[in-house]
């Protein structure tokens, strides 16, 4: 059942239930807000959304006041400014000024909204109260003056991780968030998150600690590659490195959510002992760089007659990676193509968003490795299993894995021996070819996730010297071999997907968008 | 107070145009002994928890506070609302609320530790760190603010030899100062552990620290 | 009568047993007509004895002033759910001191309303919130409800009526704010006692969740004369709008504080010079504040044209709150009792709502530089405009209740802060 009432002038229309503040949003009008968060309960206490709503004997919470059909609200009267700017100074009698040593500034929510509308200056004249700096344990600091109160951590660990670890404790002005004790946040899986709830800079996160100022990161929409929820994240970025992970919201996969173990796991991306020239190995021990067309047509020469194809891959490469790996198995003859990947013992879901799990399938794109024919090999420490291919005498490709677990003597005996990674590895010894390709993080592509939905991700960083995306390298590879042209973005490499897998068939980046799209047939993990 | 007829029995305030002795008012005499146990369930919640003689490594709990605290657990529809009837039984048998004791409740009620804390901390009568035998609580809002509830204090701090919220040396007082005690017509109402002190001037002082520091063992 | 001292104004219905210990007693209790209501109200459905008390026109005594018959009729006429049934004893307004001389003296008389409130709402369930520190007080009602249980008032099969009540004595521990009945509720189950937005109203969502109203002591406490007598006797006493008699509590300097019970609409400055016995030392009057701390001040000229009911007290600029006059003289000095009052909010707030968390305790902070002699006439600017965004603004109305004192006082007694401020001079010394 629909209802209809008036927002600042404007007519909306929005479903029976509806709190004010949500209906505002489908106008685009941000009501100023702390303790409202769409994904926990709403105590309605910092008293910031206030609205004037006419016949209403006092200002209301718009929160958690639901709209009602011919109601007139006014976000923007001067009465509701009025309460705004008094909450504010409110807020400010104790908080300490200390935006230029806080890493919340540039995107505080205390700056934004006192900027936009609080005093000009507070009529405080008396001493601040002072609760110091906390370890929370894990990566949470907590900054005691800075808190505003909202309790959108407390609610968090109670209503969404369901492990209770913070509480408020004393009241009134002396009350302070705090954990029992000694206990801290050790042991749990998802504080990261109370770190992005918080609007100020009262919990931060250690790993990020006076690292860089917010203004100067850029972000790219991504997904996190830790395991095979793919939880929608976005890389922040400055100096061409990773700063941090936050998650992106998507109510379909992750809520606003995403684990401790996926958010703390980026600084391999970071990594600078990159591959950054195609290499070619001379059979003594030694590399030349070459530049990519000496360099592939050296290994296409190679290629004719050197014999069947194993090829290793690794379910962290993208669809377009991977299906553009089986179109050239396919190519020199056809053969097997394995994958490798570890898995945990246990998921641990978010209790209180139960669809959101960190999978025990540790990489991003083994569904979409599966929908590709790809076949699942080795443990669940993503080691072994590769016996029959490391003495392979014919046509050896490993794309993505490297071969840790290996030794020298891997491929020795293969006619033609291709290593496309971004880090070297002791088992490309004898590769004939080393080709570098890019992270995830600096190609564009799509992974599948658990529940078969294929998300995309942007590149937030430049790969390093003359790397290039596997599916780039690969298709221009079957390009020669077919004489066609190769894919000339991951659009068309993953075009080419939805053709040859009945899986992906009719999709396309259009319909992915930033959402993402399931794809066309159930999907289950191997060895799930 | 004026020259209006004033009787004060022992410590139970003044009672005026009535005859009554300290029993009677406090109702001691028709309350009696309140067993342990707690009695019936309906009131088993509600024993002094302010006492002098507490020991901190009473276990919570056995015997017959064990057998206390179920009959309080029945009163109630779930377990938490049982916490501050535990806490105060807690309190009641160690002396003040420590965190093994939130610990240890939040275990028998099923709760998360941190949320104990947080409910045991809002309120003021939990105490958070061990205190005097005697906890000497004296009103100073307004009603008794108007009657000379300062010189209330400052004759129990002298009295007792401490400084507004610390222990006195000897280990038997302790000294704070309370919010509105809804005695305002006995100013200045005092509080000491679980007793109402009513009527209290500075004179009266000393005779209650004297009466306090001989009282034996086992009293309220 | 009420206690400690006597008047001849009195109308004795709930204070008649005042200072008569025997009256805790049960088997005296019944031998004076108790529990006869009970017995009458159990043979009357529900939704008539909620008409009888509408018709008495009996407003809830804890300091709204709320009709409680209509405050009973907003419960559902279906109990599909428990429905429940609080009693507010946590009685912690500064200067209010009405509900412990009730249980103490006349505990009887309060199980029995408990359990005809019941019978009107179809709860089941009694649970008696009394505040932490009235430890003797509680044990007088444990042990009253120990009796009552005994002899088949209280429990299963009442009377052989066929109903089922049980209640239950639940002590808080500490918290004025657990006065507020969504604040109490919240203790109730176990939590920080931290009020509730409303709605939902807690006759829809209360106590764990279910249909629940909450009453204060005093109110309970009339309702057996009521349910005996009638709505219409209730009204013989009092005014129209605000029928009954109150339990006024008085304190501060006048000669025989004490509990008086008298009909509503008494005037003021007769409880003062008659009743009470006249001002202490024969002082002059400066101040009075009818309803407990947190409604204004009035200046000696309202006060003797003051009316203490409802209306009366918003006719002079106040309220009537739970009717506790807090008397002061000539020397009591208005700047630090008002910075007390405000402390003790400012140590009572429960931190939820900025506003209160933060103003409470800034106001207090201003008042103490005030008192100090460090304070300037922009403060009083300050105090004025900032305390008005304490107002309104917030779950629950402790952020009012400071703006009242503060705000009253200062258009007052402006004279005894500036005296403050430009001399460092107190006015007064109580």
């Amino acid at each position: 059942m629909a209802v209809t009432l008036t927002i600042d002038g404007h007519e909306v229309t929005v479903p029976k239930g509806t709190t004010i503040l949500e209906a505002a949003k489908t106008i685009g009008q941000e009501v100023p807000h702390y303790c409202y968060h769409p994904g926990m309960s709403s105590p309605a206490m910092c008293r910031l959304c206030l609205v004037e709503i006419e016949g209403a004997p006092k200002p209301m919470p718009g929160c958690v006041t639901t709209v009602m059909d011919g109601q007139v609200v006014h976000t923007q009267s001067d009465n509701a400014k009025a309460n705004r700017k008094g909450v504010l100074e409110f807020y400010l009698v104790n908080h300490p000024l200390d935006c230029p040593i806080c890493d919340m500034s540039g995107e505080c929510n205390l700056q934004d909204y006192v900027h936009a509308e609080g005093r000009d200056s507070g009529r405080s004249r008396e001493p601040k109260r002072v609760f110091g700096r906390d370890d929370f344990g894990g990566d949470v600091l907590f900054y005691g003056d800075r808190c505003v109160m909202c309790t959108r951590c407390v609610r968090f660990m109670s209503e969404v991780e369901q492990d209770a670890r913070l509480t408020v404790v004393d009241r009134g002005n002396r009350s302070v968030i705090d954990t029992f004790f000694e206990e801290g946040l050790d042991g749990t899986n998802w504080h990261g998150n109370i770190v992005d709830i918080c609007p100020v800079g009262a919990l931060v996160s250690k790993d990020f600690l006076h690292k860089a100022r917010a203004w100067d990161l850029d972000h790219t929409p991504s997904i996190c590659t830790s395991c095979s929820q793919g939880c929608n994240i976005d890389l922040h970025t400055r100096d061409n490195l990773i700063q941090r992970l936050k998650p992106r919201e998507n109510l379909d996969v992750n809520g606003w959510w995403m684990c401790d173990h996926g958010r703390e796991n980026y600084e391999w991306i970071n990594r600078g002992d990159r591959i950054e020239a195609p290499l070619v190995r001379d059979g003594n021990g030694g590399s030349q760089a070459v530049d990519w067309k000496p360099a592939l047509g050296a290994l296409l020469g190679k290629a004719e007659g050197a014999g069947s194809v194993k090829a290793v891959a690794s379910s962290s490469a993208s669809n377009e990676d991977l299906g553009l790996l089986r179109a050239l198995v396919e190519e020199l003859g056809g053969g097997d193509t394995v994958y490798r990947s570890a898995r945990a013992d246990d998921e641990i879901v978010l209790k209180g968003f139960p669809s959101l799990a960190r999978r025990k399938d540790l990489a991003a794109n083994t569904a979409g490795a599966d929908l590709i024919g790809l076949e699942r090999a080795g443990n669940d420490d993503a080691t072994g299993g590769l016996e029959s291919v490391a003495s392979h005498d014919g046509v050896l490709v490993v794309l993505g894995d490297a071969l840790e677990d290996q030794d020298a003597d891997f491929g020795k005996n293969a006619g033609l021996y291709v290593f496309l990674g971004s880090h070297e590895s002791e088992a490309a010894t004898h590769a004939h070819f080393v080709l570098p390709v890019t992270t995830f993080a600096e190609q564009e592509g799509t992974f599948t996730n658990v529940a078969g939905r294929v998300q995309r991700f942007w590149p937030g960083l430049d790969a390093p010297g003359m790397a290039r995306p596997a599916w780039l390298i690969l298709g221009a590879l079957v390009a020669e071999l077919t004489e066609t042209d190769g894919p000339r973005s991951a659009a068309e490499a993953f075009n080419a997907l939805a053709t040859g897998v009945p899986a992906f068939s009719g999709m396309s980046y259009d319909d992915i968008g930033t959402r993402g799209a399931v794809v066309n047939e159930p999907v289950s993990l191997s060895g799930d | 107070m004026s020259d209006i007829p004033f009787k004060n029995p022992g410590w139970a305030g003044n009672t005026g145009e009535f005859d009554l002795t300290e029993d009677q008012v406090r109702g001691d005499d028709f309350v009696g002994v309140r067993p342990a146990h707690g009695g019936h369930a309906s009131g088993a919640g509600t024993m002094p928890f302010m006492l002098a003689e507490t020991n901190p490594e009473t276990k919570l709990f056995e015997g017959e506070y064990q057998e206390r605290f179920e009959k309080i657990l029945t009163r109630y529809p779930d377990k938490q609302a049982a916490l501050l009837p535990a806490l105060a039984l807690a309190q009641e048998l160690r002396g003040y609320v420590s965190p093994a004791s939130m610990d240890r409740v939040a275990e028998l009620l099923e709760l998360s530790p941190a949320y104990v804390r947080g409910v045991a901390t809002f309120y003021t009568m939990y105490n958070r760190r061990p205190v005097g035998r005697h906890l000497v609580q004296v009103c100073t809002n307004i009603s008794c603010s108007l009657c000379g509830a300062d010189d209330v204090v400052a004759a129990f701090l002298r009295y007792t030899d401490t400084e507004l919220g610390e222990t006195s040396g000897d280990g038997n007082f302790t000294v704070i100062e309370a919010e509105c005690l809804a005695a305002c017509g006995f100013p200045t109402c005092v509080q000491i552990n679980s007793r109402y002190y009513e009527n209290v001037t500075p004179a009266e002082v000393p005779k209650i620290v004297e009466q306090l520091k001989a009282q034996s063992q086992g009293d309220k | 009568m009420a206690y400690p001292y006597v008047s001849d104004k009195e109308v004795r219905i709930l204070s008649k047993h005042f200072g008569d210990p025997k009256q805790r007693q049960i088997d005296t209790y019944v031998e004076r007509g108790g529990y006869k209501s009970l017995e009458k109200a159990l043979a009357m459905g529900p939704d008539d004895i909620v008409e009888v008390v509408k018709a008495s026109g009996l407003r809830g005594r804890g300091g709204a002033g709320f009709p409680t018959g209509i405050k009973w009729s907003f419960m559902p006429k279906e109990a599909t759910k428990p429905h429940y049934l609080v009693c507010n004893a946590d009685e912690s307004e500064p200067g209010t001191f009405k509900d412990r001389e009730l249980i103490r003296w006349d505990p009887h008389q309060l199980i029995e309303g408990c359990l005809i409130g019941a019978h009107a709402i179809r709860a089941q369930h009694v649970y008696i919130y009394c505040r932490g520190e009235f430890f003797e007080t509680t044990q007088v009602l444990a042990r009253a409800l120990e009796d009552a249980y005994a002899k088949g008032y209280v429990g299963e099969n009442i009377l052989g009526s066929g109903h089922t009540i049980d209640v239950t004595v639940h002590a808080g521990a500490g918290a004025y704010i657990c006065g507020e009945e969504t604040g109490l509720m919240n203790s109730l189950e176990g939590r920080r006692g931290e009020p509730r937005i409303k709605p939902p109203f807690p006759a829809a969502v209360g106590a764990f969740g279910k249909p629940s109203t909450i009453n204060n002591v005093e109110t309970l406490c009339a309702i057996p004369h009521i349910v005996q007598n009638g709505g219409e006797w209730y009204r013989q006493y009092g005014t129209e709008k605000s029928p009954g008699t109150k339990l006024f509590c008085v304190s501060g300097h006048v000669n025989k504080p004490g509990n008086y019970e008298l009909p509503l609409g008494f005037p003021l400055i007769e409880l003062i010079e008659d009743v009470c016995g006249g001002m202490k030392d024969g002082n002059a009057l400066k101040a009075v504040i009818p309803g407990g701390s947190s409604v204004p001040l009035i200046n000696a000229e309202e006060a003797r044209a003051c009316k203490l009911d409802y209306e009366g007290c918003v006719e002079v600029g106040t309220m009537l709150g739970c009717a506790s006059v807090i008397v002061m003289d000539e020397t009591a000095d208005i700047v630090k009792q008002v910075r007390r009052m405000v402390d003790f909010y400012a140590h009572e707030s429960c931190g939820q709502c900025t506003p209160c968390r933060e103003g409470t305790s800034w106001t207090a902070q201003i008042l103490r530089r005030i008192e100090s002699g460090k304070g300037t006439e922009d403060d009083l600017d300050t105090l004025m405009e900032m305390t008005q965004n304490m107002v309104g603004t917030t779950i629950c109305v402790l952020s009012d209740s400071v703006a009242a004192p503060v705000q009253s006082s200062i258009e007052k007694f402006r004279d005894e802060y500036l005296a403050l401020i430009r001399r460092g001079e107190r006015v007064g010394a109580a």
